[in-house]
């Protein structure tokens, strides 16, 4: 069979993947603390014998994230919590410590800072918050110290991933190596970290893959008359 | 095709917070409501290439590895904590929350439930009793003689009679707190229902232990901002017709796919 359709089919499988890629993050387009998504494609040679020279295919190759700040949102919220510039807050989950940026916190009935589906956020030391239920008013420090009726409770813990980031889902990340707590990080109390997925761009992205798609079908319908017509004319000799 | 059911959780989602949006609107006007938004969360991600496989024997690993995502879902439709505006209605049984709080109210069949509606109202035989009839819990009674009732911000009932200068005290109106709010069962007219979440209620004397202050005659309104609620619907409108161009897009391409042959 032909090179260009192998070619062009790897093509078109990449593309389709990258399609996926586009529709998750305008799914996401209202998910605190989203980051978009990003496909990486790379060449990679295949070998057609000892005569010929190699075929160059295009595939998904890598996938990455951009960790740019998304738009803070005001809500008022006393345990809305958004992280300006770098790092991420700590849960504590079932499946192990998760990296996060959405910061909708609340309280668990005993009083500990969790997050909607019950994990609980970690401080600075990695140990879970506790907040006492009597206070009055909490309020959170840019530092991230929390402090409820002015009497210092402990700090939300703001940690830098080492070495790779893995997605998990409900917007977390797992750090392969490890985090370390970051010293001057930049906490916002009554806000939350809107996805930061520009549907502009998402649009454009979706537009291209399409168009990219159709003139692979074009090439892939074209390669198919070349081989009719060349089996009609020589099936005719 | 992916991208054909990821696009109809954005578009679930999206219909989903206008549900929530139009249920704020709706209730604008209702006394004490605060107003619900509903957060979200992306799904699970597809493992094409793990990130860290190893490609040699050198140790050499995939850096960033293959993974696409699967759409959105809901991951909460909380409340607002937040202080709507106090009315001024010089109802004498017209009392509004100032701070944190709520009132506790006992239904027919005995479970007591917990609303900041301070529409008050005296029964029959002279309870204090919400609009739809049912008691405080605190169980206070107004003597039939009484001609006017003055309630103290720390919830102190007082009576006052023609024959005396001086009131009588007739109770005391007390407040309960929750450590997690938000963990508390909306059932409707405005009332809310203890779960697991919300923590154990807290009954205490109104002004204390971090409780807000009863005001008499005034009514605290509907905290629902319309100039934001307005704003999210066109944001979700559009993030709805976003997630139906991909539904087109995809189409397109399944369309161009069949046209191969």
């Amino acid at each position: 069979m032909s090179n260009s359709i192998y070619a062009t089919l790897s093509r078109q499988d990449g593309l389709l993947k990258e399609l996926q890629v586009v529709a998750n993050n305008i799914a996401n387009t209202n998910t605190t603390g989203y980051k978009t998504d990003r496909a990486i494609f790379a060449e990679y040679l295949v070998s057609t014998g000892d005569q010929t020279p190699s075929l160059s295919m295009g595939a998904l190759a890598g996938h990455t994230f951009d960790l740019t700040q998304g738009t803070v949102k005001f809500t008022g919220g006393q345990f809305d919590l958004a992280i300006q510039g770098e790092g991420f807050f700590a849960l504590q989950t079932p499946a192990g410590e998760r990296l996060t940026r959405a910061g909708a916190f609340q309280l668990s009935a005993t009083g500990e800072l969790i997050t909607p589906d019950g994990a609980n956020v970690l401080d600075s030391g990695n140990t879970p918050i506790q907040i006492p239920p009597e206070a009055a008013s909490i309020s959170i420090a840019g530092d991230g110290s929390i402090s409820a009726d002015g009497e210092l409770l402990g700090q939300i813990g703001v940690f830098r991933a080492n070495g790779q980031l893995q997605r998990d889902t409900d917007t977390r990340f797992t750090a392969e190596g490890g985090t370390e707590a970051i010293e001057n990080a930049n906490v916002l109390q009554g806000a939350v970290e809107q996805s930061n997925v520009s549907p502009v761009l998402e649009m454009a992205r979706m537009i291209k893959v399409q168009r990219a798609y159709e003139a692979g079908q074009n090439v892939l319908e074209q390669e198919h008359q070349r081989s009719t017509q060349y089996i009609s004319t020589v099936g005719n000799r | 095709m992916k991208s054909l059911q990821i696009a109809a959780t954005g578009m679930a989602a999206q219909q989903m917070r206008v549900d929530v949006i139009s249920n704020n609107i709706a209730n604008m006007s209702t006394a004490a409501y605060r107003p619900r938004v509903a957060e979200f969360s992306d799904l699970v991600y597809q493992q094409y290439l793990t990130p860290g496989t190893i490609t040699s024997q050198l140790g050499t690993v995939v850096p960033a590895g293959i993974q696409v995502g699967t759409g959105v879902k809901a991951s909460t439709v909380s409340v607002e904590i937040t202080q709507g505006s106090m009315r001024q209605s010089g109802g004498e049984l017209d009392l509004a929350i100032d701070g944190n709080g709520f009132f506790e109210v006992q239904l027919p069949d005995g479970e007591t439930v917990f609303t900041r509606d301070g529409k008050l109202n005296r029964s029959q035989d002279g309870q204090i009793v919400t609009m739809d009839g049912y008691p405080l819990a605190d169980g206070i009674t107004i003597p039939d003689d009484a001609n006017r009732i003055s309630i103290s911000r720390d919830g102190q009932v007082t009576a006052y009679f023609d024959n005396t200068e001086t009131g009588q005290s007739i109770g005391v109106i007390s407040l309960v707190s929750f450590v997690n709010e938000k963990g508390l069962e909306a059932v409707g007219d405005n009332l809310f229902r203890l779960t697991e979440a919300s923590g154990d209620a807290n009954r205490q004397v109104a002004g204390t232990n971090g409780l807000g202050t009863i005001r008499q005659g005034f009514i605290e309104d509907s905290s629902v901002d319309v100039v934001k609620e307005i704003s999210d619907l066109i944001e979700a409108q559009r993030g709805y017709e976003l997630n139906s161009k991909v539904i087109t897009a995809s189409d397109e391409m399944l369309a161009a796919t069949t046209r191969l042959r």
